[in-house]
């Protein structure tokens, strides 16, 4: 369903980050992308979501057959991607819940479909924030306004949660995350998923990967994927580092 | 000395005058329209230590005055309208009275309109002033407040600025007693070729007086703000708290913002901050929302109106709250 081919991108002052990504996912599929810092994990994941400080050289990108590199951020993600930058950004004044209904409905408008009357919102919203275990301060605040590293974390979840994307990209969702917050947020993307979707995770730890079981690993270093394997390869890597591995 | 007389010795409004440095004075008629004038009817007024035209102008006019006398205690909702093209208006508010003024807009098709406003605080008096006009067409309006604050008074003003045409708000504040407060915030919504202008002077007479000003932009076209905020603080007054910030978004290339504080401070033990900040929507926000699905146009929206409405949301429970709130969800 995500189909990366070959994909090539470069910042500002033309250095080249991406050198050539290839990844085909595919519908029930778990992804799990690992690899020192530095090595364009979070490159990738913004350059899919179409963020402006970054121009794609080469390659192309497509969703269920739709080129994604062709459509406005927005368009993107109505279309069914959901990119969970590794730092959520905060926005004062602009209401956490209204934001939620405002991006749903964005949502169902690209779609065809009429907004969500404010009693199924209401009730969806309710369901998915005792799911992941938020409390009221995530309504009343603004998105992510003076939440910890882990709070925001777990709002990325319950966005994902309530837009119920086809494929989600989440770059170390787990950082900065307590043994229980960890587990909170693990099985929200369980539960999230089903044989129809399908999750990327960027993670530098194997103990994401213990609650949700990779069907891939990759290795990403210095732009380029330069091993894929099973997911005994997380384990491996977290044994022995990245110096072992040999770049082609 | 009568205002005409005062305009006169003072002159008419000059760039390199530090009360209209950034208005653009070549707006203002020339000094042979003072001399068209309505019958007397302004009450007596010593204009000879005004030092601002606008607070003269609608004096020197012969403006109707209008006054009303607030009893000890009382509470009090009133609406001001000034029906003429220029108006003077004194409200006494008396001891603990509580008052919640709104001025709506003087709706004359002249080129020209002022008004001017005395509000005389008594002790413990809690005032709110505030308007949200709507956009008209009017070329040029000066509104002069001139303030008087006793002992634990507090006046709150709030306002929002959404015309075509070129405004100014010149305030005059004077904090003569302990525990008096003073509070302004105000919203520049501007767009083609408009342009809002304040010009406050906070005189902080006694100690233990504390005045806020807060003021906001969102510049769009060719649209124009300036804000020159002055606070003098006394000798003697100790434990005065002043602070002054200015945020500014500007939409557009052509669109731009001036701000002067200044602080002419006689004592040690006060505490004043002035802040300004200029620039152009988040773009980390921005981003935030699009890559949520929300389309650019509706993101942009969501974000001004945040940074509009966070101005008010700070202010109690109020009429003027309610009104500024509901304008802001109207126009953005
Ligand atoms: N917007 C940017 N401006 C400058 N350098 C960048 C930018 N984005 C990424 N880089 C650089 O690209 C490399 C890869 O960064 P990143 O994708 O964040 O790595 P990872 O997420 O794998 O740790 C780093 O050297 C980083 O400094
Ligand atoms: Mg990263």
């Amino acid at each position: 369903m995500l189909s990366i081919q070959n994909l090539k991108a470069s910042i500002e002052d033309g250095t080249q980050i991406l050198k050539g990504i290839n990844l085909e996912v595919r519908p029930g599929e778990v992804h799990a992308i690992m690899g020192p810092n530095g090595s364009g994990k979070s490159t990738l994941s913004k350059v899919i979501a179409g963020h402006p400080a970054y121009k794609v050289d080469g390659g192309s990108v497509e969703l269920d057959g739709k080129n994604l590199l062709e459509m406005e951020i927005s368009e993107r993600a109505n279309s069914g991607l959901f990119i969970s930058t590794q730092y959520p950004t905060e926005i004062p004044g602009v209401n956490n819940v209204e934001f939620l209904k405002m991006a749903l409905n964005s949502k169902r408008a690209y779609l065809g479909l009429p907004e969500i009357n404010d009693a199924d919102f209401h009730k969806l919203c309710e369901e998915k924030m005792e799911l992941l275990e938020m409390d009221a301060r995530y309504r009343e605040r603004g998105v992510n306004e003076g939440y910890s590293g882990g709070e925001k974390k777990r709002n990325e979840i319950l966005q994902m949660a309530i837009l119920d994307p086809k494929v989600s990209f989440l770059d170390e969702t787990d950082s900065g995350l307590d043994i229980d917050a960890l587990r909170i947020v693990a099985n929200g993307i369980n539960h999230i998923m089903n044989p129809e979707k399908a999750v990327i995770l960027v993670t530098h730890y194997q103990r994401l990967l213990d609650y949700i079981k990779p069907t891939y690993v990759h290795v990403l270093r210095h732009g380029k994927i330069i091993l894929s394997g099973g997911p005994e390869l997380a384990l491996k890597l977290e044994e022995q580092g990245y110096d072992w591995i040999e770049e082609k | 000395m009568d205002a005409l007389s005062r305009i006169q010795q003072l002159g008419m409004p000059k760039r390199n005058n530090e009360l209209w440095t950034f208005f653009p004075v070549a707006k203002i008629p020339q000094q042979e329209f003072l001399e068209v004038r309505d019958a007397p009817r302004t009450a007596t007024f010593d204009a000879s230590s005004e030092t601002d035209f606008a607070a003269l102008l609608p004096l020197a006019k012969n403006a109707r005055t209008m006054v009303r006398n607030i009893a000890d205690g009382e509470s009090e909702m009133a609406l001001i309208k000034c029906n003429d093209d220029f108006g003077h208006t004194i409200f006494n508010i008396g001891k603990n009275a509580k008052v919640s003024l709104e001025i709506l807009d003087n709706k004359v098709l002249h080129e020209i309109a002022a008004e001017r406003f005395d509000l005389n605080l008594a002790e413990g008096a809690q005032v709110e002033v505030f308007f949200a006009n709507p956009a008209n067409d009017l070329p040029l309006r000066f509104r002069h407040f001139n303030i008087q604050q006793a002992a634990g008074s507090s006046l709150r003003f709030s306002s929002i600025e959404r015309g075509n045409g070129i405004t100014r708000v010149s305030i005059d504040d004077f904090l003569k007693a302990p525990g008096a407060t003073f509070e302004i915030r105000t919203l520049n919504l501007l767009d083609g070729t408009s342009s809002s202008h304040h010009r406050l002077t906070i005189h902080h007479e006694a100690p233990e007086t504390t005045s806020t000003q807060f003021a906001r932009n969102l510049l769009s076209g060719h649209a124009y703000a300036s804000y020159d905020g002055s606070v003098i603080v006394g000798e003697n007054c100790s434990k005065v708290n002043s602070s002054q910030l200015v945020n500014t978004i500007l939409l557009s290339e052509d669109s731009s913002v001036s701000v002067k504080p200044v602080l002419k401070i006689y004592h040690d033990d006060v505490e004043c901050t002035h802040g300004n900040t200029c620039g152009e929507l988040d773009a980390d926000q921005m981003f935030y929302l699009v890559s949520r699905g929300i389309p650019e146009k509706l993101a942009k929206k969501m974000l001004t109106s945040a940074f509009a409405s966070e101005l008010f949301q700070a202010l109690p429970d109020s009429p003027a709250q309610k009104r500024l709130l509901q304008v802001l969800h109207e126009v953005i």
